[in-house]
């Protein structure tokens, strides 16, 4: 491995950001913004770590069908009512119902769509 | 500590000097920019974010050129440490990441003769077009880089004990400190705290500090299998793949069991893994990336910092300094 300043650097940072950095969400929180702010709601923010308390990756992953990559979900609250994606549990049955607008449109303005919480990899995964 | 070390040089060697196809901004930003800028790492202004480069705009593209190519003392390495990029690819890149904040046409215009210095009477026009934003940048947390720590203890003593490493009471903040939510909406203070739900849990170092592996095994936590049917039990398979790594670095074990507790089959194969072992590429660097192991871990599951837990198979004939604490507790 060449020791150049610039390398060095580059690792000092990486070794950072490895590091934990100040509060930016719990780990594995997700925020969904592609509409939300544009039409004048607060982003949402997904916890992922309250949900698989709850349940298995699989139930959302898999049977639920999210596609397992921020931001690729298009969400509307249409479909929300209809009983797709959060609504298919968000129904007033599993779990209460979509009329609680706040607890999930409780987001800070100018969010991105995207993982937070101090993540160490690069999102949204691709493959 | 040397281990992290390690996997950060590693990341840092992602980016060899490979041939580039010239003046692609936006493959040079994806090679070797994406790292610190998509995320804020380490304080970089981040692609898209206008309040992270409103200020920085105002100052003018030949600036921010001398900046990317040179780098700056605060944590911009020159040529974002590729020092194989053409002076080109870097101003392209620059060019990109401005585009990103609305700059567009302002930054075409340096782009279209490279050579040519900006005129003065566009640096404001860049500024103009990217108002620092009103709303609240999370990313500006981060940008706080230079300091974290103090931030943390409260303190501003730059030769603070744990400069880094955040104190307990700064882990897991509730919803309305924790940066991302909005204080000031009702909803937010009747959601659950991390360290309500997750403290009694056993304990992990990184991630949301809770090993979600022992918590399942131990009965701590009950996550359903189907959403309506709580009985319904998980299809677990029981088999390891051992992936030999080359150098002193422990052999990765990867297992099917705790991965299959959780997941579908279908989440992994075949779209991230072949199913075949050996079939399929890893590297720390795709992981980094958010590839292969990486789209999970780092961003829900464990994350990378935890080395042991994947890297748990001792080599043969290592000396006891490579024996691992065992991966399981
Ligand atoms: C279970 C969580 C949840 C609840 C409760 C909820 N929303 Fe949403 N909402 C979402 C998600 C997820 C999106 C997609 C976010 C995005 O990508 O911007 C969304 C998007 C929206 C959008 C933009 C997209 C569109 O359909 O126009 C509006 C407006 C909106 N919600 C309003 C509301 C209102 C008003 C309420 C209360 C009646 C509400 N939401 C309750 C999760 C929720
Ligand atoms: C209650 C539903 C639910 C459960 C359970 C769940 N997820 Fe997610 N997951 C989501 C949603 C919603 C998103 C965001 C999708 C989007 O932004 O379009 C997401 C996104 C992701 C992403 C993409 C992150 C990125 O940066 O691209 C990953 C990886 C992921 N989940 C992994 C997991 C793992 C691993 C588990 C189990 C430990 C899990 N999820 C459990 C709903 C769930
Ligand atoms: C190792 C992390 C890292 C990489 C890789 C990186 N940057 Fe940066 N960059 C930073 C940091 C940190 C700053 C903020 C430094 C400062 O404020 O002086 C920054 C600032 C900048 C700025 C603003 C400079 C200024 O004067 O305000 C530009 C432009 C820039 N980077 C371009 C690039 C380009 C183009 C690349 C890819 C060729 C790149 N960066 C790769 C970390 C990085
Ligand atoms: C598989 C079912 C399921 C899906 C899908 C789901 N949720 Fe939930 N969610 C739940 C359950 C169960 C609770 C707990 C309800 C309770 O506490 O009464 C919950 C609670 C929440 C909470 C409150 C957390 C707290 O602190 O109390 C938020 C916010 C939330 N969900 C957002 C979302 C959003 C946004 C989506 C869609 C992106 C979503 N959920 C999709 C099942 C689900
Ligand atoms: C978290 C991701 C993940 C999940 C979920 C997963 N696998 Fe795998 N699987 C892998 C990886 C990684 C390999 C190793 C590939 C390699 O070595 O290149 C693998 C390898 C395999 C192999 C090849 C074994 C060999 O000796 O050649 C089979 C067969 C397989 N998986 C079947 C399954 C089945 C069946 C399920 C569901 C019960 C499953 N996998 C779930 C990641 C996963
Ligand atoms: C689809 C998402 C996903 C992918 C891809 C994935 N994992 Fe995991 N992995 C998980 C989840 C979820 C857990 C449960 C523990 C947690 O969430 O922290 C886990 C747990 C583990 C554990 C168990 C740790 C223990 O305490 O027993 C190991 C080891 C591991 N992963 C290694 C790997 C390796 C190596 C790869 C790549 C070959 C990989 N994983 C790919 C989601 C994933
Ligand atoms: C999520 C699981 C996981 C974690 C956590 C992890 N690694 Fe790896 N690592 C892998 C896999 C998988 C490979 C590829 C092994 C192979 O060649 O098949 C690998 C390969 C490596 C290699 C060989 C060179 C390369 O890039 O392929 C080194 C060195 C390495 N890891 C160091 C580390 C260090 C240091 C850490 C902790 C900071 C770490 N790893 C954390 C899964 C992990």
């Amino acid at each position: 491995m060449r020791a150049n300043r610039s390398r060095a650097a580059l690792v000092a940072l990486a070794l950072a950001a490895l590091l934990p950095g100040p509060a930016t969400g719990e780990y594995g929180d997700v925020v969904l913004n592609r509409r939300s702010e544009a039409e004048g709601v607060r982003p949402v923010v997904f916890p992922h770590w309250f949900h698989r308390i709850r349940f298995r990756c699989k139930v959302c992953h898999s049977e639920l069908g999210f596609r397992m990559r921020a931001g690729s979900n298009v969400v509307t609250m249409k479909e929300i009512a209809d009983g797709k994606f959060c609504g298919m549990c968000h129904n007033g049955q599993v779990a209460w119902a979509a009329d609680r607008c706040d607890l999930c449109h409780s987001g800070r303005a100018g969010l991105r769509s995207g993982i937070q919480g101090g993540h160490e990899t690069l999102g949204p995964g691709h493959w | 500590m040397r281990a992290i070390l390690l996997a950060a040089a590693i990341v840092s060697m992602a980016f060899p000097a490979s041939a580039q196809d010239k003046g692609a901004g936006k493959s040079t930003y994806d090679k070797t920019c994406a790292l610190c800028h998509a995320t804020g790492l380490a304080g970089a202004p981040k692609f898209g974010n206008k309040a992270d480069w409103a200020p920085r705009l105002k100052v003018g593209a030949a600036k921010l050129y001398a900046s990317a190519l040179k780098g700056t003392a605060n944590g911009m390495p020159g040529k974002g440490g590729n020092l194989t990029l053409s002076d080109g690819d870097v101003k392209a890149a620059v060019d990109y990441l401005v585009a990103s904040v609305g700059g567009a046409k302002s930054a075409a215009t340096p782009v279209a003769a490279a050579a040519a210095k900006p005129s003065p009477a566009e640096a404001p026009k860049v500024a103009s077009a990217a108002p620092v934003a009103v709303v609240a940048a999370p990313v500006a947390l981060r940008a706080a880089a230079a300091a974290p720590g103090a931030a943390a203890t409260g303190a501003a003593d730059p030769n603070a004990f744990n400069r880094l490493l955040a104190a307990p009471g700064k882990r897991n903040a509730p919803p309305a400190e924790d940066g991302i939510h909005d204080p000031a909406n009702p909803g937010t203070h009747a959601l659950q705290p991390p360290l309500t739900a997750l403290g009694g849990m056993p304990a992990l170092a990184a991630g949301n500090r809770v090993n979600w592996v022992s918590s399942l095994e131990g009965g701590r936590i009950t996550p359903r299998w189907d959403r309506d049917d709580a009985g319904a039990a998980a299809v677990v398979m029981d088999l390891n793949i051992v992936r030999e790594v080359k150098g002193s670095m422990p052999d990765v074990v990867y297992p099917h069991k705790q991965h299959t507790e959780w997941l579908d089959c279908s989440n992994c194969h075949p779209q991230i893994f072949i199913p075949q072992k050996g079939a399929n590429q890893i590297s720390m660097a795709s992981i980094m990336l958010g590839q292969k192991c990486g789209v999970c871990h780092g961003k829900v599951a464990f994350p990378v910092s935890e080395c042991r837990l994947c890297h748990s198979k001792k080599k043969e004939g290592a000396g006891p300094a490579a024996a691992v604490a065992g991966a399981r507790k």
